[in-house]
């Protein structure tokens, strides 16, 4: 079965870390990941800025290596990351902002690419709100 | 067949970025001529009225962009009467054509849809 | 007519998600707690009345990992883990997370 899983919090927020289990699992347990969408707060979730302090979990890297790992089609808003500071290099460029903290494997995106994820996916699910 | 979606918009429209954020997804799976509800839950029913005047905090009026629904495609809009009614606004003018249910009729509604995210 | 497993995660106490959503639950939906809305299963609480009242037998389920964290006890849900999670998004036909 293929899912759609939308991510509305950032890194920092139980849900976050809830989501990349649950997705963890969707592959573990054969299933398939159509799309991952970072949406409202959820772009926060793909900064590259993010340090996490040493005794805690790095949420933000954890979800670039399992993207990475298994080459996941991991989209973020567009419109949602301008609004809260989270910038490519290409709209750091663009807006001529200091500076670009949303690295790779994370694509800038519309909110097409979350309808599209639904519309071929078996199952959508949303993690946040916290 | 495309699947249909229900969004429920739960926030208050001054309440942060909930609202308008809920609506852009109600708009941009529109411009696409998907199958959509909007459904307005708990204070999201703030929405729906019409004597806001959002300038006072220097924001946009959410309005005109929910007018544009139907301009969308977007024509099936519902409200919960009794978010409405415990909010005082069982009255009121509303700023939407919305079709007001109870909650037996949005059991129904929920059932209908193929997919549902509530924001 | 499709089924439908609503999600919450936020606390119950203060918030009016759980109670809206058991307005919206239908006769064959289910609800999985996670994150701080296993707080609803304390005994002697509103939430946790308001839980037995829905009589949702079968229906009900909170995230173990989240019971374990809080040392709750399980008694009016059924216990799932993340595989269990992504089963009972299986076995309903949508999934509605209360963000």
């Amino acid at each position: 079965m293929r899912f759609a899983i939308a991510v509305f919090s950032p890194a920092h927020a139980p849900s976050s870390r809830r989501a990349l289990r649950f997705a963890e699992a969707i592959l573990a347990g054969g299933h398939q990941i159509e799309r991952l969408f970072f949406y409202q707060d959820g772009v926060h979730s793909a900064s590259g800025n993010i340090v996490a302090p040493q005794d805690e979990c790095d949420i933000a890297a954890q979800w670039r290596q399992f993207i990475t790992e298994h080459q996941l089609d991991a989209v973020v808003c567009i419109a949602a990351a301008l609004r809260r500071g989270v910038l490519d290099a290409s709209e750091a460029s663009r807006y001529q902002r200091e500076a670009a903290n949303l690295p790779a494997p994370w694509v800038l995106s519309g909110l097409g690419q979350l309808h599209e994820a639904a519309q071929s996916a078996d199952r959508l699910v949303c993690f946040g709100g916290d | 067949m495309s699947h249909s979606l229900l969004i429920i918009s739960r926030q208050a429209p001054g309440s942060g970025l909930g609202a308008r954020e809920a609506l852009d997804i109600a708009l941009a799976g529109g411009a696409f001529d998907l199958p959509l509800g909007m459904l307005f839950l708990d204070d999201g029913v703030f929405q729906l009225l019409d004597r806001q005047r959002p300038a006072h905090l220097e924001q946009k009026r959410l309005a005109a962009n929910l007018q544009a629904l139907p301009l969308f495609g977007v024509e099936q809009l519902y409200a919960c009467a009794a978010s409405l009614a415990s909010r005082g606004l069982a009255d009121e003018t509303l700023a939407l054509p919305v079709e007001t249910l109870d909650d037996a009729g949005l059991r129904a509604l929920l059932a209908r849809f193929d997919q549902v995210m509530t924001l | 007519m499709s089924t439908t497993l609503h999600v919450i995660a936020h606390s119950p106490f203060g918030d009016e998600r759980l109670s809206s959503c058991l307005r919206l639950l239908g006769a064959d939906d289910s609800l999985l707690l996670c994150g701080e809305a296993v707080q609803a299963l304390r005994s002697g609480t509103a939430p946790q009345a308001q839980l037995r009242d829905a009589r949702l037998q079968g229906r009900l389920f909170a995230l173990s990992e989240d019971l374990e964290a809080r040392d709750l006890a399980d008694t009016l849900a059924e216990r799932v883990d993340y595989p269990g999670f992504v089963d009972l998004t299986l076995r309903h036909d949508k999934v509605n997370t209360w963000l």
